[in-house]
């Protein structure tokens, strides 16, 4: 027995040094000399070491819990372009009665062993807004190969979220390490993010840690340690970087009180349902029917089936209430007073909406989700801080729609493209919630037509119509509301396309979003100079020519997120001014992705005097694998090189 | 009592400001709602100089908004700091008939820190409104006053904003007593200004009525040389326990130097120690200084820092010395005070940077022109100027960033007025070579010298010091070409006054010259295409090209053994005009075609009537840039 005891003690030393903060300015030989070449030769700088810790201690003052966070790393820095690793800003939360505070923060710069001290004067804190403070300062005396140290104690009254710990940042980690003490009372839901893995996770009793009312509380003492980080790199296309970035977040489950009760936090979904039915500024605002209840008579007027009442009453609040910018899922007060204003955020908006809904007798639920800019949500349990918006979903004979009022020019049933994000949850105040699909539900379709015919002096005149709907018709509308009238519009157009000339034009639903946008215009385009008129060359590429590559990498290491399905057509009929021969033209093409993820397709022919010319353009998903990267690379280039060739008419006989 | 009656007064004031006006949209006559996205209704802004330290600003603005676009214009944003205070803001939203349909006062808005993205502090904050209305046209409302407890910066009058803007009534109102000696400047303003003087004050009001929107047109000179615009400089100053006075360029680059640069000059005696050491050696006053300007780089990096007067003051020589950084202010008089531990003279100059060349008024003094510090060496016939905040770029080399423009040089025996060089259309080149091996199925490979001189010496300085994965992908960026991809990159350097920059680059572009059949589409032009510019009827300003460069390319493609030569037909171009030159031509000697090209494009102004032919010659040369030639192959 007695010979087991010691290693026992030895096991346990070594856990705890390997679980300690190192010591500040114990910067050594190997730290100056590291070879950046192991873990990636293109760093600027390197974070050499970070260490974390994160408890819940009691403010002897004010008798409070709080959150305990300190913050120490070292950063080694190679070159001037590292040197932005020097300026450091640290943004803590505040309001009115609560505020996050820095203290004990200091960090020096070390040049061959010689260090200097960064001034107390030299940290700044800014209000930055009602919410946020920043804390900034910047490291003195900076060279290449210098190393950087700084820590920092962070206080905060958020217990809620404990405190998330990223492991990678935008530059690569040797070591991160984070050390949590959660007390035995307090049980949080923990969750990895991210693609790296975690090199070690240990875990171990550390005991009374907090005392409460005279009673001493252990704690799990958890280590999470992660080797050899690489730097986090964004790419185009691409959703939230926190849905990607390698991270450790916490969200609070329940709390063991002192008397031997529970107070639970993160709940199931049933205990959600029930607490968000009847919450103040969610549940209690899609109950507010009798604001609605005398106005409905009146806005679905003349509406007969109950779709029809729908689409009028989601263009009634279109109209009568804006967006004041803010996201959601809770009202800001209430939407009466939304209403009243004619401004609210977007749960009050969408919130009223739901309400006015259900004044007419419509079976109009709630769904709340997360923006593309915020991350996907935790499916396994409910994590409310995750969700930060609110639409509304209608349930017509055995048909769903999901509607957002915030958005004036997006037609009934199709969500702003920030919403479609993975899955949303649908609340629904009498049965238990479920999760919904948040896509698209149009493509982006765009349709060109041109007839026209070609002139003995190389032009082709004729008129060129295009319709447009979905996100293509939304992102048209927005584009042409941008100048003080459509015919600015045309102008700046006509202005813009410096071979083509805009004769005419007509521009017809620009205001009713329901319906497809659709532009026609008389137009006159100069395919050449009309000195060669026996034999020319001419491109039938003048339209929305993909003269570009969007995916020009050879790698990618994320998804392509390109938000919606899309679909473009171009058909095209010229009539010739006398009879030509086609001696060469761009070859037809079918190419497809795989998966069925898209096609393209492109025909010509030469029929009596007509040269006419269709092509299709589909992509099919809107996320696309990044192993699928090189699959639409080549899938454009193949377009761009056909898009190169050209028809070669030579008049006959 | 005193105290009572104003207080009565002002409400009286305002409250006949708000309530006798009519804001139905329909008032509006059709001309000035013709292009504009908002009109100014009336605008009153009343300045009133009651003392050097108090500064009553009062600005009473009524705006209607007929579309989203104009939004920008309704916003209300008000700038503060701890010598600005803010004594009262209150507002009212009208709807399209003139019926109020909202009021707001200052607990409606946001307040938030200046900060400007790259500062480590400012302590400027601003409070920032919008109305939220959904309803267009719309007409905001709005009275406010704040006090400046300075008067070096005068809030200054523009009351047509912008070319979407029109305005039917626009007043400016300056108040000081009697024997307060101000110089105005006077921009584009028709007319003399009402003066009313009696034994406590004299009023000088400017009126403007019935301004037109304008279309916003594309290589216009500055929107500041042709708008209204009245600016004021009072004699004596106080600012931040500053007094001063001036009345010239002279007086106030006197005022900088000895009451906020002077004192700031001091440096450690380790510090003089270090540098006569460091140039010990050198045997010109030049070359002492560029080995100063070596250690600076080497030394110090950008920081921006700005807290009370010090927008104006740099912080001292010796907080730098220990620090290693500053802003631009800090960073010219740390290096000013290097040189002088070396006995080199200089001037810390006051400049306007941006590409954008705009010059310091010569008739004119001021406060405010400025944005950025400089400094000059007026070594004796060989002035050599230093920009201080840039760790990369080479000594003696100012940039685009300040070339071609008047600075104020603040020295001891007072300011003068001094000309950075120009960077000129022959200076600003870019030279490019590249022999390119065209294969059967169309990729082509090779490789690619281009130098950059002039202002285009930074066109790719970018790249130096970065990763090569980064490299590769801003050069993509560059040479956005499908399927391209880069082996070998290497960047030369040149660093000296007139400095270059070398890339050389391997290339290969997988089927850039796709194969249909037995023809070969090759675009000549690879890697260096025009863009278009707008066609414009009815061109009313003059056509302002800030900036002028020369381009050249030889690209020698060896052509594979398949294509017919015989059959090549040249396309060669070339337009010649008061805004440039373009030549393009290809030649063929055995299996090697070779492409020229040359475009110049001068600064200047010119007339508008000549902006059809700008566009023309423009139009001409991107179209020739993307001619394609179809090579024969034998089958």
């Amino acid at each position: 027995m007695n010979k087991i005891f010691p290693i026992l003690f030895l096991l346990s030393l070594s856990l705890t040094t390997h679980a300690q903060n190192f010591n500040f300015g114990a910067i050594t030989y190997d730290d100056y000399e590291f070879d950046r070449k192991k873990i990636d030769s293109n760093a600027n700088a390197i974070v050499l070491k970070e260490f974390g810790t994160a408890s819940i201690q009691r403010d002897d003052n004010t008798g409070s819990l709080e959150l305990i966070f300190e913050h120490h790393v070292k950063i080694k820095i190679y070159n001037k372009e590292g040197f932005k690793e020097a300026n450091i800003v640290i943004p803590t939360y505040k309001d009115e009665s609560r505020e996050e505070t820095i203290s004990d923060l200091k960090a020096s710069t070390f040049n061959n062993f010689v260090e200097t001290v960064m001034d107390r004067k030299a940290i700044f804190t800014e209000n930055r807004s009602k919410y946020t403070r920043l804390t900034k300062f910047t490291l003195p005396n900076l060279k290449e190969g210098s190393i950087i140290e700084y820590s920092y104690r962070l206080k905060s009254p958020n217990l809620f979220n404990f405190r998330t710990w990223e492991f990678q940042g935008d530059i690569p980690k040797v070591i991160s390490e984070y050390l949590v003490y959660i007390p035995g009372i307090y049980n949080y839901n923990v969750s990895l993010r991210g693609f790296q893995k975690l090199t070690d996770q240990k875990s171990e009793l550390s005991k009374e840690c907090l005392r409460l009312s005279g009673v001493a509380i252990d704690c799990s003492k958890i280590t999470y340690v992660m080797k050899n980080i690489p730097a986090f790199i964004e790419e185009d296309n691409m959703t939230a970087p926190s849905n990607f970035k390698s991270a450790i977040y916490f969200e609070l489950s329940d709390v063991q009180n002192l008397n031997g009760s529970k107070t639970s936090y993160t709940k199931t979904w049933k205990d959600i349902d029930y607490e968000l039915s009847s919450y103040k500024t969610l549940g209690d605002q899609m109950k507010r029917k009798d604001i609605f209840k005398d106005l409905i008579p009146e806005i679905t007027k003349g509406t007969t089936t109950d779709l029809d009442k729908a689409k009028t009453i989601y263009n009634y609040i279109k109209k009568q209430i804006k967006w004041n910018n803010y996201y959601g899922k809770y009202a800001e007060d209430n939407i009466k007073k939304a209403l009243e204003n004619r401004s609210g955020n977007v749960a009050d908006v969408n919130l009223s909406l739901i309400a006015a809904l259900s004044a007419a007798g419509l079976d109009a639920e709630a769904v709340i989700l997360s923006t593309r800019d915020n991350g996907t949500v935790n499916k396994l349990y409910p994590v409310m801080s995750d969700f930060n918006y609110l639409v509304a979903k209608v349930n017509i004979a055995d048909k769903s729609y999901l509607l957002d009022a915030t958005e004036p020019l997006l037609p009934f049933g199709l969500l702003p493209l920030r919403c479609i994000n993975d899955q949303g949850r649908v609340i629904n105040l009498k049965k238990p919630s479920y999760w919904i699909d948040l896509t698209a539900s149009q493509k982006a379709i765009t349709s060109y037509i041109l007839t026209g015919k070609m002139t003995t002096d190389g032009k082709i005149i004729g008129t060129l119509t295009t319709h447009t709907m979905g996100y293509a018709a939304y992102n048209k509308r927005k584009d042409i509301l941008r100048y003080s009238s459509p015919d600015e519009y045309v102008e700046k157009l006509d202005e813009r396309l410096t071979r083509i000339k805009i004769l005419d034009h007509q521009i017809s639903n620009l205001d009713s979003v329901e319906n497809s946008l659709i532009e026609k215009y008389e137009v006159e385009f100069t395919i050449n100079d009309g000195t060669n008129k026996d034999q020319f060359y001419f491109s039938p590429f003048f339209i929305n020519t993909i003269s570009k590559n969007p995916f020009n990498l050879n790698e990618r290491t994320y998804p392509v997120d390109l938000g919606a399905a899309s679909d473009e057509r171009i058909i095209i009929n010229v009539f010739l001014p006398e009879k030509y021969q086609l001696l060469e033209k761009p070859k037809d093409m079918a190419i497809a992705l795989p998966n069925v993820g898209g096609r393209y397709l492109f025909q010509t022919g030469l029929d009596e005097n007509t040269i006419s010319i269709s092509q299709v353009l589909q992509f099919n998903n809107a996320i696309y694998q990044p192993e699928e990267y090189l699959f639409l690379k080549e899938f454009y280039s193949k377009i761009i090189q056909n898009q190169k060739t050209e028809f070669l008419l030579k008049k006959a006989n | 009592m005193r105290f009572l009656f104003t207080v009565f007064s002002f409400l009286l004031v305002s409250f006949a400001g708000f309530a006798q006006d009519n804001y139905d949209v329909d008032l509006i006559p059709s001309n000035l709602r013709n292009r504009a996205n908002a009109c100014i209704r009336n605008e009153e802004i009343t300045v009133d100089m009651r003392s050097p330290d108090n500064v009553m600003l009062n600005v009473k603005k009524a705006i209607t908004v007929f579309n989203q676009n104009g939004e920008d214009e309704a916003r209300l944003v008000i700038y503060y700091d701890k010598n600005i205070s803010i004594k009262s803001i209150k507002g009212e939203v009208y709807n399209s008939v003139g019926k109020l349909t909202n009021k707001f006062s200052q607990n409606d808005f946001a307040d938030m820190s200046a900060a400007d993205g790259f500062s480590l502090f400012v302590d400027s904050r601003v409070k920032h409104y919008l109305p939220s209305v959904n309803q267009y046209p719309y007409t905001l409302v709005y009275n406010y006053e704040i006090r400046n407890k300075q008067n070096l910066i005068i809030p200054d009058w523009n009351p047509k904003p912008a070319d979407d803007v029109s305005v039917e009534k626009s007043t400016y109102t300056f108040i000081c007593k009697p024997i307060d000696q101000v110089r105005i400047k006077t921009q584009n303003y028709c007319g003399t200004p009402e003066v009313l003087t009696d034994e406590k004050q004299k009023k000088t009001i400017w009126k403007v009525n019935n301004i037109l929107a304008v279309r916003t047109e594309p290589y216009s000179p500055a929107h500041e040389t042709y708008a209204t615009n009245i600016q004021i400089a009072p004699q004596t100053f106080y600012y931040y326990n500053h007094k001063g006075s001036y009345t010239n360029w002279k007086e106030l680059g006197k005022w900088i130097y000895d009451d906020l640069l002077a004192e700031r000059k001091a440096l450690p005696p380790a510090t003089i120690e270090m540098v006569k050491d460091l140039v010990k050696d050198e045997k010109t006053d030049k070359d002492k200084a560029r080995k100063i300007y070596q250690y600076l780089q080497d030394k110090t990096r950008y920081i921006s820092v700005q807290i009370g007067i010090g927008g104006f003051q740099p912080i001292a020589a010796s907080e730098v010395d220990r620090l290693g950084y500053g802003d631009c202010k800090a960073l010219v008089n740390y290096m000013q005070s290097l040189l002088s531990a070396a006995n080199i003279d200089s001037y810390y100059c006051v400049v306007s940077a941006g590409s954008e060349k705009k010059s310091m008024d010569p008739t004119y003094a001021s406060m405010v022109q400025g944005n950025h510090i400089i400094l000059c060496m007026p070594l004796k016939g060989d002035t050599t100027w230093l920009e201080c905040t840039s760790q990369k770029i080479p000594f003696g080399f100012l940039s685009d960033f300040t070339d071609d423009r008047l600075v104020l040089a603040c020295t001891a025996d007072g300011g003068k007025l001094l000309h950075t060089p120009k960077l000129t259309t022959a200076e600003n080149l870019q030279i490019r070579r590249a022999d390119l091996t065209v294969q059967l199925d169309g990729s082509v490979s090779g490789k690619m010298n281009t130098v950059y001189s002039g202002s285009q010496y930074e066109n790719q300085e970018s790249l130096i010091g970065k990763s090569i994965t980064e490299q590769h992908k801003l050069l993509k960026e560059a040479y956005n070409i499908d399927n391209i991809d880069f082996e070998a990159v290497s960047l030369a350097q040149k660093k000296d006054i007139s400095p270059k920059l070398t890339e050389e680059v391997s290339i290969n572009i997988r089927n850039y010259a796709p194969v249909n059949g037995n023809k070969m589409f090759l675009q000549l032009n690879a890697f260096n295409q025009k863009r278009s510019i707008p066609e414009i009827k009815n061109r009313t300003l003059p056509v302002y090209i800030n900036r002028g460069y020369t381009d050249e390319d030889t690209i020698v493609y060896t052509l594979p053994d398949n294509v017919i030569k015989e059959l090549i037909i040249g396309q060669d171009k070339s337009y010649k005009g008061p805004f440039g030159e373009y030549v393009c031509k290809a030649s063929l000697e055995g299996n090697k075609l070779t492409y020229y090209r040359k475009f110049i494009l001068n600064d200047g102004t010119f007339a508008a009537a000549q902006y059809n032919e700008f566009s023309k010659f423009v139009n001409e040369v991107n179209a020739a840039d993307y001619l394609k030639l179809a090579l024969s192959l034998k089958k």
